[in-house]
This record gives C-alpha cells, sequence and structure tokens, in this order.
C-alpha cells in the first residue's frame, strides 16, 4: 500500500498527471454534460483497479487515504486534465459519511458496493421548499415494522434517473422545537414501487436534474445511518472540504483558456475594449489564484479553514459567469448560436458554457447565502 | 534548516518590520498626523524621515554592502503597506522604490545614497515630461556642458526635496543627473493634489547638474526603478485600502438608523463582504507578485508583476474607498471624517505611475509578447 501523504507534492503531482495523462480516454475530455454510468463506465473500472475511486477515503476502507493537502493536488490534475468526476455522490456524500457515523455493519455491507459502483448514489437534500434553507425539508419518514415508510418530494436530484440509490434528509420528528431537529439521514433504494423520478429541463437543454416524489416508498430500519433525529448536524459536518474544493480556480481558468483561443480566433483581441475587458477577467483568475494558494497552504500546515474560505466561491464563480458572457460578445452575431462555433482548428460552444456557469452562483450554498455567513463569521456585522 | 523552516523565518523577520513600522507611525499619531499635516500646508514632517530612516526603512531593499537591510521588496511591501494604512505623506516608496532604486543600480558608491538611507536628505525623480508618451526616451529636457535645459512633469515629493535626480537627453543617449532645489535657472510650480501633496512641473534653464550616469543603463534602470515602484505603491494601496475598510466597518457597526445598526441590513452587509473580499484578494495578490519578484530577473517580467499589481491595487482601492464614503452617509461627504482622506490619497496614489486601465493594457501586451516569445 503506498503511503501517498509521504511523498513531496511534486512527486504526488507528477504521479497523479501522469495517470490521467495516459489512462483517461480522449474522448471523455472534458465532456460538456455529465456522463450516465454506462458511458464512462470503462474508466471506472480502471480508477477501481488503480484503488484511485476513493482519494480521500482512508486506505482501511479502500480509499487512497489522502491528507487535504493532496486531496486538492488530486482534484487539481483532475480538472485540469478535463477528468470528469464520474458517478461520485458514492464516493464524495454517503461513503464519508458511513465512515465517519456508521455501523460495521453498514460499513462493510455498502463501502464497497460503492467502490465498485453496483450502487450509484444520488443526494436528496433539496426540496420545493428548502432550498438555501435546507432545514426546512418536509418529506417524512415513519416507522412501519422494520421499515421506514417515506412521502414526500426532493427536488434538484442530480443524475436521480440513473442511480440504484438516494441518501437522503428527511423529517422523522415533525414536533421538534427547533426546525435543525428532528431530521434524519437515510438511505433507500430507488428500485421500487413507490418512487417515481422525473427529469426536469434545464435551460441548456440537459435532463441531469430530476424530481423525486415518495408515495409510501420503503427502507428497511437499519438504512438510518447515525442517530435518529441527529441528521442536521451529521450532514454539516461534512461540507467542509467541500468549500475549498468549490472555490477552486480549475473551472474559471479552463473557461479562460477557452475564451481566449476563440476570441484569437474570432480577431476579437484588436478591439481595445474587448482587451481591457479580457485583462480584467485575466487579472480576476490569477489573482483569485493567489487568494486560492493561501487557503491552501493553511490546510497544508494541517489548518483547519475558517469560514473566510467562502469568499474563494463568491468570487471565482462570478469570474466564470463574466468570462462565458465574453465569450458571447466575442462570438458577435453568432453568440445565440446553439452547438460548438468552429474557429480554425478551435471549437467551442459559447452557450454551453454560459449555461453552465450559471448554476454555479446558486449549488453549493447560493451566493447570497455565502455572503450572509461572511458577514455574520467574518466581519461580525450585527443580526 | 528545511525549505519550510527558511520560510517562517522570513515569515517571522517581516512580522516583526510589520510590528515596529506600525508602532512607530500609531505612536506619531496614525492618520490624524496627515491631517495636521495637510491643514498647515501638505508637506511632510522631517522629524518623521529621520524616525524611519533610523528604522532601516529607506535602505531596506538596499544590499547590506551599500549600508541597507538588503530585505528585497517583500518587506518594502510590508513598509508600503503600513504608511499606507496611516495615510503618511513622507516619501516612502518614492525614496524606496525611485531614488534608491536608480542610485543603487546605478551609482552604489555616490555620497547621496548613505545621507537617502540616513535620512539627511531626500530626492525626488524627475523623469517624465508632458507631450505624447510623457516617457523619458523622447527627452526633450537637455543635459549640455554640465547645464540643464527644458523642463519635466509630474515630479512626486518635489515641494519638500532638497534636489532632484532628472533623466535628460545627453551626449550618450539618456543622462541620469543630480540638481540642487536651490540651484540657479530652476523654477518649480506646484500643482495641488487632492490629498494636500503636490505635483512639481519643474522648468530648467542652464541650471548646473553633476552627471551620473548615461546611457542604456540609465534606460534599464529606470525601468526596473519603475516597476519596484510601482509594485510598492500597489502595496501602499493596500495597506490604505485595508484600513479604510477597517474605519468603515466600525462605522456601520456603529451608526445606528430606525433602531439599529445599519450594519445589520442584509444590503449592507452584502456591500461590506464584496468590499473585503475584494481587499482579500488584493492583498493576496500584492503579496505574491513582490514575492515573485524578488526571486525574478528578467526585467520585462518583472514590469508585468508590477503591473499586475498595481493594476489590482488601484481596482480594490477605488472600489473600497468610494464605498467607503457610501457607507457612512454624508458624513462620509464631510471633510470631518477621516473615511474622506483615505479616498483623497487613494486618487493620488492611483494616478501615480499608471492607474489600473494603464496597467491592464500594459500587463496584456506583456503577457502577448511573452506568449508570443514562446
Amino acid at each position: 500500500m503506498t503511503d501517498w501523504n509521504a511523498m513531496s507534492d511534486a512527486e504526488f503531482r507528477k504521479e497523479v498527471h501522469q495517470f490521467f495523462e495516459t489512462e483517461y480516454p480522449e474522448e471523455l475530455r472534458h465532456l460538456p454534460h455529465r456522463p450516465k454510468f454506462a458511458e464512462i463506465e470503462h474508466w471506472h473500472r480502471k480508477l477501481h483497479t488503480k484503488g484511485w475511486v476513493a482519494p480521500a477515503w482512508p486506505a482501511e476502507y479502500g480509499g487512497m487515504g489522502l491528507n487535504a493537502a493532496k486531496l486538492l493536488i488530486f482534484y487539481e490534475e483532475q480538472q485540469r486534465g478535463g477528468v470528469n468526476r464520474g458517478r461520485d455522490m458514492g464516493v464524495q456524500m454517503v461513503g464519508p459519511l458511513i465512515i465517519k457515523f456508521g455501523t460495521q455493519k453498514q460499513k462493510d455491507y455498502w463501502l464497497p458496493r460503492i467502490l465498485s459502483c453496483e450502487d450509484i448514489w444520488c443526494q436528496g437534500y433539496s426540496e420545493p421548499g428548502a432550498g438555501s434553507d435546507l432545514a426546512n425539508l418536509r418529506t417524512r419518514a415513519e416507522f412501519d415494522g422494520d421499515d421506514f415508510v417515506i412521502n414526500g418530494q426532493k427536488i434538484w436530484t442530480t443524475m436521480a434517473h440513473d442511480a440504484t440509490h438516494i441518501f437522503m434528509l428527511v423529517r422523522t420528528d415533525p414536533n421538534a422545537p427547533k426546525k435543525q431537529q428532528g431530521i434524519s439521514f437515510l438511505l433507500a433504494p430507488m428500485d421500487q414501487p413507490g418512487v417515481d423520478v422525473r427529469t426536469i429541463t434545464t435551460l441548456s437543454g440537459e435532463t441531469e436534474f430530476c424530481e423525486v416524489f415518495f408515495d409510501n416508498a420503503r427502507t428497511p430500519r437499519e438504512n438510518l445511518v447515525g442517530e435518529l433525529n441527529k441528521g442536521w448536524s451529521m450532514a454539516k459536518a461534512l461540507l467542509s472540504f467541500e468549500r475549498i474544493f468549490i472555490g477552486s480556480p480549475g473551472l474559471a481558468q479552463n473557461a479562460l483558456g477557452q475564451l481566449e483561443s476563440f476570441a484569437r480566433g474570432r480577431g476579437a483581441f484588436d478591439d481595445p475594449v474587448f482587451r481591457d475587458r479580457f485583462a480584467q477577467a485575466a487579472l480576476d483568475v490569477e489573482d483569485h489564484a493567489a487568494l486560492y494558494a493561501r487557503f491552501a497552504d493553511q490546510l497544508r500546515r494541517g489548518e483547519t479553514l475558517g469560514a473566510d474560505v467562502s469568499m474563494l466561491k463568491i468570487w471565482v464563480t462570478e469570474c466564470l459567469q463574466r468570462i462565458t458572457e465574453l465569450m458571447i460578445e466575442a462570438a458577435g452575431p453568432d453568440g445565440g448560436t446553439v452547438g460548438p462555433l468552429q474557429v480554425g482548428n478551435v471549437s467551442v460552444d459559447v452557450l454551453a458554457s454560459f449555461y453552465k456557469a450559471r448554476p454555479t452562483t446558486i449549488y453549493g450554498g447560493s451566493n447570497e447565502i455565502q455572503r450572509n455567513i461572511l458577514s455574520k463569521a467574518v466581519l461580525g456585522l450585527p443580526d | 534548516m528545511t525549505q519550510t523552516d527558511m520560510l517562517s523565518s522570513d515569515q517571522e523577520d517581516l512580522r516583526l518590520l510589520r510590528e515596529s513600522a506600525r508602532t512607530l507611525f500609531e505612536r506619531a499619531g496614525g492618520s490624524g498626523r496627515a491631517r495636521k499635516l495637510r491643514d498647515a500646508g501638505g508637506g511632510w514632517d522631517s522629524d518623521m524621515i529621520g524616525e524611519l530612516a533610523g528604522a532601516g526603512v529607506f535602505g531596506v531593499t538596499v544590499p547590506e554592502a551599500n549600508g541597507g537591510l538588503g530585505m528585497g521588496l517583500a518587506a518594502g511591501g510590508v513598509i508600503a503597506e503600513e504608511v499606507g494604512r496611516v495615510i503618511a505623506p513622507e516619501p516612502v516608496v518614492l525614496t524606496i522604490g525611485l531614488s534608491l532604486g536608480l542610485l543603487r543600480r546605478l551609482r552604489p558608491d555616490h555620497p547621496k545614497m548613505e545621507q537617502l538611507i540616513n535620512g539627511e536628505t531626500t530626492l525626488a525623480v524627475a523623469w517624465q515630461e508632458r507631450g505624447p508618451g510623457g516617457a523619458p526616451a523622447d527627452a526633450t529636457c537637455r543635459y549640455v556642458d554640465g547645464k540643464l535645459t527644458g523642463s519635466k512633469a509630474w515630479v512626486v515629493g518635489a515641494a519638500g526635496s532638497h534636489g532632484f535626480l532628472v533623466v535628460a537627453g545627453g551626449h550618450n543617449g539618456l543622462a541620469l543627473v543630480l540638481t540642487e532645489a536651490t540651484a540657479d535657472g530652476l523654477s518649480v510650480d506646484k500643482r495641488v493634489q487632492a490629498d494636500g501633496s503636490s505635483l512639481g512641473e519643474l522648468s530648467f534653464s542652464g541650471t548646473p547638474a553633476e552627471q551620473l550616469a548615461e546611457g542604456s543603463a540609465v534606460q534599464d534602470a529606470l525601468a526596473e526603478a519603475i516597476s519596484d515602484a510601482t509594485a510598492l505603491a500597489a502595496a501602499e494601496l493596500v495597506g490604505l485600502s485595508d484600513r479604510a475598510f477597517e474605519i468603515t466597518l466600525d462605522y456601520i457597526k456603529a451608526r445606528e438608523q430606525f433602531d439599529k445598526p445599519i450594519g445589520s441590513f442584509q444590503v449592507i452587509q452584502h456591500r461590506a463582504v464584496d468590499l473585503n473580499v475584494m481587499l482579500e484578494v488584493a492583498q493576496a495578490c500584492v503579496l505574491e507578485v513582490l514575492a515573485q519578484m524578488d526571486c525574478e530577473t528578467v526585467p520585462k517580467i518583472r514590469a508585468r508583476l508590477a503591473s499586475r499589481a498595481k493594476a489590482r491595487a488601484v481596482t480594490a482601492a477605488k472600489k473600497i474607498t468610494r464605498d467607503a464614503i457610501q457607507l457612512h452617509g454624508a458624513v462620509g461627504y464631510t471633510d470631518e471624517f477621516d473615511i474622506g482622506l483615505y479616498l483623497n490619497r487613494a486618487l493620488v496614489l492611483s494616478a501615480w505611475l499608471g492607474d489600473d486601465v494603464y496597467h491592464r493594457r500594459i500587463w496584456l501586451d506583456a503577457r502577448e509578447e511573452e506568449g508570443a516569445a514562446q
């Protein structure tokens, strides 16, 4: 078993880079859509054989056991190489939760199935009335013999139509004094009569989001993870690493590269107005990377990140949006055209990039919520 | 020693330097001192120059062999930030970046070096001229037979300096010459700036001057000194923005309307967060740039880095000081509150050595040129 953490950062980066460079299928690089499992199954098998499906999990559970600093490098290389994250909800979300709060029996049963993708997971958090105000969720789960019976609706459930299981936050005590209490974390199979999945078509015409309806759906009692009614604090405990990952520079750097080659092909760099706006965007990306490096150094020194890490997400997602807006401007009369635009030997789908950038300021806690967090926790502004 | 240990001992040196500079300025009266000096006619305090020299401030980037601390631009940036925090009018960046930046590269043997480091003298640098380009390469100000003729514009620190380092056209291309403030045939026209300081317009008619250097070396040293000063001015703007934001944050926590602190309103909170994020990005950028400039030897790359820092710092300082006025409300528009002093200083520092738009242009041109060369 390799101790990746003992390697120098440079050595480790080289190793990861090389693997992604030589082993990842070219036709899957920088996929413009979220793939179904069948499309990337071959790549998943390779990762699984290599033992690299779960970089953050401890080695004893089949992960790579990377520390936070090494993990960042892994993800940076993944993004840089345009390597699809695969169907990683199981690895990113349920797995760590089971490792931290699950019983031995749950670990033995579920973890290997996550790594092999025998089970493919989707995340049932948001509801029509519970988005930014997630604790407002209403989907109920009640005991009935050895089962929970689930009734309610989830929404924005990414790729639910290609999942075998859902992990969800449900209300198990409707009479709890605070809305954050009385919420539990449940695992449930999707393939049963009480579960109905409908896809939602997005602005870009994709169908990666779904609504999931529960009408007396059932899941065994043993699929409760952690304590009953304590699901909220467990789910929150998982978010700390996600907060720097979601603010990493990769997406904006890739978009900037696309903008530059596209705009050069279009002759946009002859226009001084475009030049200034491009320079603004490019410097926004470069200076964000300097701030990101400061937080990454904190992880490298083994420190925990504070609430101020939220500023990375605000800056980089809004920057990404400006870059994709510039792509549309550089496209001129083609700015409303669906599909790839060819310039020389570069092909750029400006609308796809534009659409892809829109939800980044909404997901993972909308940027307005992030600003609320910063104003309270960092600036100490009063209620 | 491991690399990490070395890094942290460097960091420790910078922390101590920051602490002593901050104590020195705070003891002298912080930003209140800037107001007094402005009201007294817009100069600086020669006792303060002496104190700063005593702390080693002016020689911070001068090699130890030439009587300085040999600490590099990163340390200069720490000092510049502290100058910015209290909007001190003393010519710190001017001296570290330009006057000593030129002398230490061209004439480290000259007696003026020691006098500048010791704070016994201050020298303003006259390198620009009105007219197309404003650059020294097409200098119409001439140095012939030991005498200067012509004019120079936008000379920062002209009012209080003992003399001038003048870049003029000479026998062999550009010449760097030294003239005293009291020299014959020199007249200084002052243009008052927003912060009460002044820019000098210099006219020479047969003014006696001493040649210090000539030829392409002058051109090269000037370009390097301007890069240094540009990056240090960026650091000064970051310090200024940092303090302007602190003042504003305190104000919105204290000021009550509708029976609540205005800082409890979400629209104010989100604006404050945006300023804070902008500030943090600027701090990270300028720190990174100064550290990279200390390791970089190619002048064009150093110039590109300096432009990146100034572009970011000006963008942040403009936004922060202007929004600070809005968040203060009507009192922000009065001269009574210090926040206006920060706005005014930001206006002056932004215009000096190129604003954000100018530096973005330079930065992109340089980036393209480097890309084409690869």
